[in-house]
C-alpha cells in the first residue's frame, strides 16, 4: 500500500519519527504552514519558518526516503494582527512561486474574526494569482459555521472549488463539505478532531470521492504514524484494498497535482537515501560522516 | 480602588521588591524569585475588602508572584507621567513575558482604570494554548464579561467548554449570554454528540437565552 499523509508537521518531529514513517510505507508527505504554538510577532519568524519548510525539512525528509511538500500562506490564527499580517502577505509571493509548494494553506478561520475574513480572500486571489490549489483550516470553535462561512468566500471570490481542500472535518461538517466539490480531509488524532474508527464508519457512509485522511502529527498530542493505523483499521471494517488506496494515495495526489507541481510519475518509487549529502554544510547525521 | 488593593497585597507580601532603581521589564520577571511563588495568604478581612473594591477577581486563586507583580505596575503606574506611558510600559511586560509572567499580567488587568486600552492584548491572549494563561484571563476574572465584544466573548466561552473548563468560573457569563452563543452551545453539543464524545454537563450555563 502506497502511502501519502497530506498534513503533517514534520518541524516539530524526531527522526525517530522518520524513520518509523518510512517503515510503515508513507512515501510523500505534504507539510503545511501553520502556526508553532505559540504567536510569532514579526515577519521575519515568518521568512525564516518558510525557508525551513523549503530547505531543511525537505532535506532532512530525503534523508529517510521520504518526498515533502509544502504548502505556503498566513495561518488564521496569527491573522488577527494587522501589521504583522500585512507584512507576511506581502512576502506570500515570492515563496509563492517555489518548487515543491504545491498549495496555498493552511488558510481559513480561527475565531472567525473580520481580520481573518481579509488575510483568507487575499490569499484566495494569491491562489489564483499562482494557480494553486488552497488548504483550508477549519476552526475547532464553532466548525460547523466556520466551514460555511469558508465555502461562502471561496464562492464570492470565484474560485474552483474542485482546487479546495477541506480539512480537520468531523461528521456534522462533511455532509456539507461533500455537497460541494472541494475535497473533504479529516485529522486522526488520538483525542480529538477524528479517529480510526468513525473515520471508517464516515468511508462506508460515504464512500471514497473527495476523502482524505491525515494525521496533521505536529508539536501536540498526535501520531505520526495515523493514516497507516487508519488504514488498518479501514481493512477491520471490510473496506476494500482498492478503496483505501484511493483516500491514502489516488485522492491525495490527485488534488495536489492540481499544482502542476506533483511530479506524479514516479512519484511512488521511494527516493534513494543518500546521507553522504549535506544542507548548507549541515547533516542529519551525528558522527557518522563516512 | 488601587489604594485599597495597594494596601493590602503590600501588607501580604511585602515590599521589598520594589526598588524603584531597578527597571521594571526586570522586577517584573525577577519578582517570583524575590517573594515566592506560594499562594497569597490573605486574611478573611482583607478578601472581603479586595471584593468589595475589585469585584469579581479571584484574588484567592492569586500566587504570591501574581501580588508582586501587581504591586509593581501599580508603583509603576503611579510614577509614570501618563496613562500612554503606563499603558505601554504595562504592556512590554506582557508582550515579553514568559506563560508564567503573561498569567499574573492577566489576573492583574481588571484592576487597571486604563483597562480598555488592554483590549487587544486580551483578545490576543485568548488564542493561547497554554491553559494556565488562558484560565489567568477566562476564570474568576471580569475583564471579559466587562470589556470584550459579543464575538470574542463567545469565543471565550466555547474555548473554555473545549478546555473542560467549568463554566461557573467565567464571571459574568449570565449577563452576557446572547443568542448566537446560545446556537454556537447548541452545534457543539450537536458536533460532540455526532463524535460518540459527553456533552460538558454545564453547557446550559452558556445555551440558555438571555432572559
Amino acid at each position: 500500500m502506497k502511502i501519502f499523509d497530506p498534513h503533517i508537521h514534520m518541524t516539530s518531529r524526531s527522526t525517530d519519527d522518520y524513520e518509523a514513517m518510512a517503515r510503515a510505507g508513507i512515501i510523500a508527505i505534504v507539510e503545511p504552514a501553520f502556526w508553532l504554538g505559540q504567536p510569532r510577532t514579526h515577519a521575519g519568524s515568518f521568512v525564516d519558518y518558510f525557508n525551513s519548510l523549503l530547505g531543511w525539512e525537505r532535506f532532512r525528509a530525503s534523508q529517510f526516503g521520504i518526498r515533502h511538500f509544502c504548502t505556503i500562506g498566513l495561518n488564521p490564527k496569527e491573522a488577527n494582527n494587522p501589521k504583522l499580517s500585512a507584512e507576511v502577505l506581502a512576502i506570500l509571493p515570492r515563496f509563492l512561486a517555489k518548487d515543491g509548494v504545491v498549495a496555498v494553506g493552511e488558510i481559513g478561520f480561527d475565531d472567525q474574526t473580520d481580520e481573518e475574513e481579509a488575510c483568507l480572500m487575499r490569499q484566495i486571489e494569491l491562489a489564483a494569482e499562482f494557480k494553486l490549489p488552497i488548504l483550508i483550516h477549519t476552526p475547532h470553535r464553532d466548525k460547523k459555521r466556520g466551514t460555511e462561512r469558508t465555502i461562502d468566500a471561496v464562492r464570492r471570490a470565484g474560485f474552483p472549488e474542485e482546487r479546495v481542500l477541506i480539512d480537520h472535518n468531523n461528521e456534522e461538517t462533511l455532509p456539507v463539505v461533500l455537497a460541494t466539490k472541494c475535497w473533504a480531509g479529516h485529522t486522526i488524532y488520538p483525542n480529538t478532531k477524528m479517529d480510526e474508527q468513525r473515520m471508517a464508519a464516515l468511508v462506508k457512509k460515504y464512500g471514497t470521492d473527495r476523502i482524505i485522511v491525515n494525521s496533521a502529527a505536529d508539536w501536540g498530542i498526535s501520531d505520526p504514524l495515523k493514516v497507516p493505523k487508519t488504514i488498518e483499521v479501514m481493512r477491520q471494517q471490510g473496506i476494500d484494498e482498492a478503496s483505501i488506496q484511493k483516500i491514502v494515495w489516488d485522492n491525495p495526489v490527485a488534488f495536489f497535482a492540481q499544482s502542476g507541481r506533483l511530479d506524479v510519475s514516479g512519484l511512488e518509487q521511494r527516493p534513494a537515501v543518500d546521507r553522504t549529502q549535506k544542507f548548507a554544510t549541515n547533516s542529519v547525521l551525528r558522527g557518522d560522516q563516512r | 480602588m488601587l489604594h485599597a488593593v495597594q494596601r493590602i497585597l503590600s501588607a501580604a507580601v511585602g515590599t521589598g521588591h520594589l526598588d524603584p532603581s531597578t527597571p521594571l521589564l526586570t522586577a517584573y520577571p525577577a519578582a517570583a524569585m524575590r517573594v515566592g511563588r506560594g499562594p497569597l495568604a490573605l486574611g478573611e478581612r482583607d478578601r472581603r475588602e479586595l471584593h468589595a473594591v475589585a469585584p469579581g477577581i479571584g484574588f484567592e486563586r492569586w500566587t504570591r508572584e501574581d501580588a508582586a507583580r501587581a504591586l509593581l505596575l501599580i508603583a509603576h503606574r503611579a510614577g509614570a507621567r501618563t496613562g500612554d506611558r503606563f499603558v505601554a510600559d504595562a504592556r512590554a511586560c506582557f508582550e515579553q513575558g514568559d506563560a508564567r509572567e503573561q498569567e499574573s499580567w492577566l489576573r492583574a488587568i481588571a484592576l487597571w482604570p486604563e483597562a480598555k486600552s488592554f483590549l487587544p492584548d486580551a483578545i490576543e491572549a485568548c488564542r493561547t494554548n497554554i491553559v494556565p494563561v488562558f484560565e489567568a484571563l477566562a476564570c474568576e476574572n471580569p475583564f471579559p464579561s466587562q470589556h470584550f465584544p459579543d464575538r470574542n466573548f463567545n469565543q471565550v466561552v466555547l474555548k473554555a467548554m473545549f478546555n473542560s473548563i467549568a463554566l461557573e468560573r467565567i464571571v459574568g457569563l449570565n449577563a452576557r449570554l446572547n443568542p448566537e452563543l446560545s446556537r454556537m452551545a447548541r452545534d457543539y453539543a450537536a458536533e460532540r454528540t455526532a463524535a460518540g464524545r459527553s456533552v460538558p454537563a454545564d453547557i446550559d450555563l452558556a445555551m440558555q437565552e438571555p432572559r
